[in-house]
């Protein structure tokens, strides 16, 4: 009785009706689109905090003796479980085979003198990364080391620093969509306003007359978080194939009938409290 | 059973009710006169405690209006039908819709509203029209469905205020018929009205009111019963 009601409002207004589930859309399409990001880096950097590399880049001057002598001083710590030497020209030989024919002109613009020689250190457990980092800096013939601490904390910070904005930026359309749903609401409580007072006068109760008002917000979270959450799904399903490639190795995609439903329900639900809750604040606000 | 016991009534300086009593026992059917402004609508608002007195106690039935927690008022209303002046139809629904109206407070099923709401049409000989709408129906037939919508609780006590207002009187006299009928069941008719014709072709007691007093108290010819006449 209160959906056929719920109905009767909706239909007798429909701009206003679309005007609602769009913002609600909008702000659930950002909410779906921050959450795949997060997730997905919380991948990101699952996957590199389980790949314990160390990547030593050696100096022009090291002779062969210099580094057999630093995968000596690797081995011995007992913490690695392979140490591989890769020449310029090995270097070289990878970089043309990864790229093919993509970039002839960047193929060609590399060369061995361009690379340097690099010793490629997977530690047996993530944690004996930093004590392998130790004994390579300690090396004469080493100019840099890097290890995927140094990449997933930048990373990190990138991640956080988009959290961040990503918050403050719900945050906004979610009080914008609140103050939407709440005008709307309260023009069309104000628009009734005989009808609910003759309501009042022959009978019916406060929760009788507010409860289609509430259910009518409700409706908006629920259609506009539905619309946001599948425009969001159909963008990664289009963009897929473009990611997993950015993403070379890391066993990102497809990301998951499971993920995506249970992000669907908790949008759902959160949809429904924040359209009720818009709702409820123009009940208290224009029906007295 | 309706009794005002020295209700008063003011907005700010201004006195709408002034010591008004009086009772009407159950399966009456009283006439209210009075000029406009006479206090008439306020007797009937605070019946259905849509406002409260500033002095005295009103009681229906077994109510005392005053200690009636705020939650029974839907019930109060409920056990009085209200006819208003502007009748108060739903111009968006059918008539059907707006006699079921009532019933949806409940939670009663469709089906059974439907078929209550059929039969309080039946009553008032409205069963052709029940998928029109009101914009549809003439003065009467609007009246009628105002009247209907009131009889879907088989209410104690129906309050009429000035229901044949906007009625020529051949029409006026067709629903003071149909509220007679009602009242020969026993529902206790209060009718607030201008219309000296449709009073002198009734026997009823008349209260009369000027400005928020009553002035007389007039009871039907043949009328035995106790009660007082006021005069100024």
């Amino acid at each position: 009785m209160h959906l056929n009601t719920v109905g009767r409002y909706i239909r007798r207004s429909p701009y206003q009706a679309i005007a609602a589930t769009l913002i609600m859309a909008l702000t659930f399409f950002t909410i779906s689109v921050f959450l795949v990001i997060s997730y997905l880096s919380v991948k990101i950097i699952n996957y590199y905090g389980t790949k314990p590399q160390v990547i030593i880049i050696l100096k022009d001057t090291a002779t062969a003796q210099d580094i057999d002598s630093l995968k000596n001083q690797l081995a011995l710590t007992g913490k690695t479980s392979s140490i591989k030497y890769i020449s310029k020209q090995d270097a070289v030989g990878v970089f043309k085979k990864l790229n093919g024919e993509n970039d002839p002109i960047l193929n060609e613009i590399v060369s061995s003198d361009a690379l340097p020689d690099i010793l490629n250190v997977q530690a047996s457990q993530p944690q004996y990364t930093n004590d392998l980092v130790a004994v390579a800096q300690r090396s004469p013939s080493v100019d840099q080391v890097e290890f995927f601490k140094d990449v997933i904390d930048k990373f990190i910070k990138f991640v956080n620093a988009v959290k961040i904005i990503g918050i403050f930026v719900i945050s906004v359309l979610m009080a914008v969509a609140v103050f939407i749903i709440l005008t709307i609401i309260g023009i069309k409580i104000t628009i009734r306003r005989d009808e609910i007072e003759t309501m009042r006068l022959i009978g019916a109760t406060n929760s009788f007359i507010r409860m289609p008002f509430l259910l009518e917000g409700a409706f908006y979270g629920l259609v506009g978080a539905f619309i946001g959450w599948v425009v969001t799904y159909g963008i990664l399903l289009y963009f897929q194939n473009s990611l997993s490639s950015f993403f070379n190795g890391i066993p990102l995609f497809p990301l998951g009938q499971m993920v995506m439903l249970v992000l669907l329900a908790g949008e759902l639900a959160a949809a429904i409290i924040l359209g009720i809750f818009a709702s409820f604040l123009a009940v208290l606000r224009y029906l007295k | 059973m309706i009794e005002f016991q020295n209700v008063t009534k003011k907005y700010g300086d201004s006195v709408a009710l002034d010591g008004v009593s009086f009772q009407i026992q159950g399966g009456s059917f009283v006439f209210l006169v009075g000029s406009t402004g006479s206090g008439k609508t306020t007797i009937f608002r605070l019946i259905i405690r849509d406002q409260d007195p500033s002095e005295g106690r009103i009681l229906i039935s077994d109510w005392d209006l005053l200690k009636l927690p705020k939650g029974k008022i839907p019930h109060l209303r409920r056990r009085i039908g209200v006819i208003f002046q502007d009748l108060k139809l739903l111009m968006d629904r059918t008539v059907l819709e707006n006699v079921m109206l009532p019933l949806e407070f409940t939670g009663m099923k469709t089906e059974d509203s439907m078929q209550k709401a059929k039969a309080a049409l039946a009553d008032v000989g409205l069963t052709e029209k029940e998928d029109k709408f009101p914009l549809q129906l003439s003065g009467g037939e609007r009246q009628r469905v105002a009247i209907a919508r009131t009889l879907v609780f088989d209410p104690e006590v129906i309050l009429a205020d000035e229901p044949t207002g906007n009625l020529d009187l051949q029409t006026s006299l067709q629903i003071l018929d149909l509220l007679q009928s009602i009242n020969k069941r026993g529902t206790t008719i209060f009718m607030a009205t201008h219309n000296e014709e449709i009073i002198r072709k009734s026997n009823a007691r008349v209260i009369f009111m000027e400005k928020g007093k009553v002035i007389e108290d007039k009871k039907p010819k043949g009328h035995k019963g106790k009660g007082k006449e006021e005069k100024e």
